[in-house]
């Protein structure tokens, strides 16, 4: 009933394009902006902050890189967390190197090389296709995961192979990691960065460059007799899609745990990234976010549901249910909406279109 | 009505190519021309060779033997997408779109040899890239309403009926404003009306924008009526090649589409 | 059949020499750098272990060519197919059934499970593009993990059919100490060789098999003259399923049953890359050159780099196999039409 765009005429080919053309849409967005900003650091508390908020928006950051690979460009990853490992160890190094250096700065240069790396393993996409890509990804994988745990450089030569992010501000008197930056300067931070991140992410998705990637995902050969070269449009997804993966490692390390060590970007973390974008929705920028928060929320709802219904059931058992229940989803979602939760939103829309009278 | 346009030099010149794949010949000493401005139709029994010529023509398979001059240059080792930036455009025998974009979006695709704003323009959006996007945009717009489309805009494509699909492709190829359009049987599977239409947008390509056109068809009526001169070609030999009348009282194009008795 | 047949036999006379060039390479680099220790019978002893070893990879692995073969479905679960077999047969055990019974019983379950997935998951996405059912793959594999050790619980487990594990020493007379190798790993590899034995006879002369190279070759075509589509994936999920709780004994009594059986079954995927994903024998001879080539990089070149090179090696050589021949071993290659 107030979601309408009767009476919004587009008369430009700019207001045409615009990312949400819908007036409703528009405030609403400025609403949930407004809420994210103000309302979520002064009403959840610090739990809600560390455990939801920030990884949520730390996933997401990773899963919008998948997605701009696997999504729109089509090439399967399976390396999603020897990438990450590179933005955290990347920017590590330079953090300490360069105390001096801005950290945003130090975020931005490591998502930079990772997007070098990126560039490197994504070279064999250029003669193999599919899952003998993912085969390929999966050498970067474990290859990454192991130089970074076996060359104690990278930790600066830590006895545990573990790197504690130094305290740095974004502004000055405000930290963002470190131990004196608070749960809600962090989300803030993360907030605005991913924010900033994900609007230009979509800008490619919707000039040459995204066409490019959908056109080489749905059939590769009509989009090089149209004039596109494989080599760029591959490469440059690959280089784009580490880019945003390797900050979003730097910030796990950096932002979220403060400490990491090489094998917590196992390749369990590559399946997780993955889920996140399929379940989210495959080739869609709001997908990698819903995706992410799905994918953060169900352990904890798994894990205090059962306590909450009274029924007690021992941890292990849960992780297994776990393991199960993405399973499922996975397989559930390829068959019955391989768009995604994505998708679902969309099919939601149109339905608050027409309600409530829909003939 | 199209009689008096002037059919001008040769723009391509295929010249004794032979194509195999490991033993089997797909075509043997194959020697043609296209002329400037002609709609050029190459016919032929099914596994003659045409599809693969086409493929050859736009770099996709790589022949054995001759050469291929375009514009009086010799091409030398062709990627396809090197043929669409010397404005070699093609449409697909079986619909070669992109299923998970809109229809408006197939055709900007086309448009990606002509923009030039750069992965930093691109990300910033506003500015340059915009200004580009809408200058592309209002030209996919013209052939949208060139070929009467318009309704379908921000329709997947995946979800269109199959002669709509075919008129997307032929779009998209258009977006790239082509020197040499190569078309595919672009009416393969169509009824009676759907034919009609799309041979009125051929020669209305060829008219309005001078583009040169090589179709494969297999509809005879279709071939004599559309095309300046045509091609025959049998288990990937040519067997004939001129006007369509030359063509029609040719004997050996009489015996391999009626049969001989030997 | 013919043309594969002379490769085979080129590349294994090719063998003898290439190894030998292997080993004067690494007693060069010995020489060299001093950190390196090399003697031609320790060489021989890694290299041994080193194929033994290849013979269980390519036991995983031709579960994945069987069903590539079949349905061109890269299943990513073959691992954790794997890990749940063997997991099922020792819950059998744990009962305190013989294992022959428990071994027959096993088999059971994976046929159910096959059945359960080709109505659960294959069926529903049987025109999906490939990408989309390798996903569905991943699904599976995360599924099967979960459940097995919800059922079976995630100890390790030892698994002990009997199978002698002394080791033995061959040739002492022209190498110092002589060449030690495993007796478990020789019965492993004789298990092996059976499997693939039955396995090609099985596709060669049966008419399930006749019916499954038809289905391999084009869908359409088969199920047009009547083989039931739906049977044969069923079937070929089965015999995957068997081959799975195969390996999944000679790999659970090597090396107990455990969650990590079903990543060392991630190693089966570089093997397929190398022998290409369509040919039996390719599964065996990728599988052999990986264990090899893992075994004697990580002894003779790990010094070098601090290590755990096993960890990526395969990865790595399958890699930089991909750049130079895509197809495998003995892969066809594919001429794309449009």
């Amino acid at each position: 009933m107030f979601y309408r765009e009767a009476g919004q005429f587009k008369t430009s080919y700019s207001a045409d394009q615009a990312i949400f053309p819908i007036r409703q849409d528009r405030l609403g967005l400025l609403l949930l902006g407004l809420v994210a900003v103000f309302a979520v650091p002064a009403l959840a508390n610090n739990y809600f902050l560390e455990t939801i908020f920030v990884p949520f928006l730390v996933f997401a950051m990773a899963a919008l890189g998948l997605n701009l690979l696997t999504g729109y460009c089509g090439q399967l990853s399976l390396g999603t967390g020897g990438f990450m490992a590179c933005g955290a160890f990347f920017s590590f190094k330079l953090a300490t190197a360069f105390p001096e250096l801005h950290i945003v700065v130090v975020f931005l240069l490591a998502g930079l090389g990772t997007a070098g790396v990126g560039v490197l393993f994504g070279l064999p996409s250029l003669r193999i296709k599919g899952f003998y890509l993912a085969v390929a990804t999966l050498a970067a994988q474990f290859f990454l995961v192991w130089m970074f745990n076996k060359f104690n450089w990278w930790t600066n030569y830590s006895p545990s192979g573990v790197i504690s992010a130094p305290p740095r501000e974004i502004i000055p008197g405000f930290f963002v990691t470190g131990n004196e930056a608070s749960p809600a300067a962090k989300y803030v931070f993360l907030l605005i960065f991913v924010a900033v991140l994900a609007l230009i992410a979509k800008n490619l998705v919707r000039s040459r460059t995204g066409r490019s990637w959908m056109a080489i995902r749905d059939m590769d050969i009509a989009a090089e007799i149209i004039g596109i070269r494989p080599l760029w449009a591959k490469l440059s997804a690959f280089a784009v899609s580490s880019f945003y993966i390797g900050i979003s490692g730097a910030l796990w390390a950096f932002v979220y745990t403060g400490s990491v060590e090489a094998l917590a970007f196992q390749i369990d973390r590559s399946f997780q990234v993955l889920f996140m974008v399929i379940i989210g929705g495959l080739g869609s920028i709001l997908g990698s976010f819903l995706g992410a928060a799905f994918i953060v929320l169900l352990p904890i709802l798994l894990n205090n549901a059962p306590a909450a219904l009274g029924i007690p059931l021992k941890v292990e058992l849960i992780s297994h249910l776990e393991f199960m229940i993405f399973g499922a989803l996975i397989i559930f979602f390829l068959i019955v909406e391989p768009h995604g939760l994505a998708r679902l939103w969309q099919i939601g829309k149109e339905k608050l279109r027409l309600w409530p009278f829909p003939y | 009505m199209y009689g008096d346009k002037h059919i001008g030099d040769t723009l391509l010149k295929v010249d004794n190519i032979t194509l195999a794949f490991g033993g089997v010949k797909a075509l043997t000493d194959i020697s043609f021309e296209i002329r400037e401005h002609e709609i050029l139709a190459i016919i032929g029994p099914n596994g003659a060779g045409k599809t693969s010529m086409l493929n050859v023509i736009n770099g996709f398979y790589h022949p054995q033997q001759g050469r291929i001059m375009f514009r009086g240059a010799e091409r030398k080792a062709m990627r396809p997408h090197l043929a669409a930036k010397q404005g070699i455009a093609r449409t697909f025998q079986n619909v070669a779109l992109f299923k998970g974009m809109s229809t408006l979006d197939n055709i900007m695709t086309g448009r990606v040899l002509k923009m030039k704003s750069n992965l930093f323009q691109q990300a910033i959006y506003w500015g340059a890239n915009q200004r580009e996007e809408i200058e592309h945009r209002e030209v996919v717009e013209k052939i949208i309403d060139f070929l009467e489309i318009e309704a379908i805009r921000k329709t997947p494509v995946g979800r269109l009926p199959y002669g709509l699909q075919k008129r997307v492709e032929l779009a998209r190829a258009l977006a790239m404003e082509p020197d040499l359009l190569l078309l595919d049987e672009p009416m393969a599977g169509m009824n009676v009306e759907e034919k009609e239409d799309m041979c009125r947008f051929i020669l209305d390509v060829n008219d309005e924008f001078g583009t040169t056109i090589a179709l494969i068809e297999h509809d005879m009526g279709v071939v004599m009526d559309i095309s300046d001169r045509v091609v025959v070609l049998d288990y990937g030999r040519k067997l004939a090649d001129g006007s369509p009348d030359e063509v029609r009282a040719n004997q050996d194009v009489i015996d391999a589409y009626l049969g001989v008795s030997h | 059949m013919n043309a594969t047949a002379t490769r085979f036999g080129i590349w294994m006379a090719l063998v003898p020499l290439l190894i030998a060039i292997l080993g004067l390479g690494l007693q060069g680099l010995a020489i060299i750098d001093t950190s390196l220790f090399f003697t031609w019978g320790y060489f021989l002893e890694v290299l041994i272990a080193g194929l033994l070893q290849g013979v269980l990879y390519s036991l995983v692995a031709l579960g994945f060519v069987l069903i590539f073969k079949a349905s061109g479905i890269f299943n990513f679960a073959q691992g954790s197919m794997v890990l749940f077999a063997a997991l099922t047969m020792v819950g059998f055990i744990e009962m305190g059934l013989h294992w022959t019974l428990a071994f027959i019983l096993a088999a059971g379950v994976m046929v159910v499970l096959a059945i359960v997935i080709e109505k659960v998951v294959l069926r529903p996405m049987v025109n999906q593009p490939h990408i989309i059912l390798f996903m569905a793959t991943i699904g599976i594999f995360y599924f099967l993990d979960g459940f097995g050790q919800t059922l079976w619980g995630s100890d390790v487990k030892v698994l002990d059919i009997g199978i002698p594990k002394d080791p033995m020493f061959v040739l002492p007379n022209v190498f110092e100490g002589g060449i030690l190798i495993n007796s478990f790993d020789l019965v492993a590899a004789l298990v092996g060789a059976v499997l693939v034995a039955v396995l090609a006879v099985f596709f060669q002369y049966t008419r399930v098999g006749r019916a499954l190279r038809a289905v391999a070759d084009d869908h359409q075509a088969a199920l047009s003259v009547g083989i039931p589509l739906k049977t044969i994936w069923a079937i070929v999920w089965s015999v995957a399923g068997i081959v799975a709780l195969v390996a999944g004994i000679m790999w659970g009594s090597k090396a107990g049953v455990q969650f990590s059986l079903a990543l060392i079954a991630l190693k089966a995927l570089p093997v397929l890359i190398l022998g290409g994903f369509t040919s039996i024998p390719g599964a065996i001879v990728g599988g052999l050159i990986i264990g090899a080539g893992e075994q004697v990089a990580e002894v003779f070149l790990g010094p070098l780099v601090g290590g755990a090179l096993q960890d990526w090696f395969a990865y790595m050589l399958a890699l930089g196999f991909l750049l130079f021949r895509p197809q495998g071993l003995f892969g066809e290659k594919i001429i794309e039409r449009i």
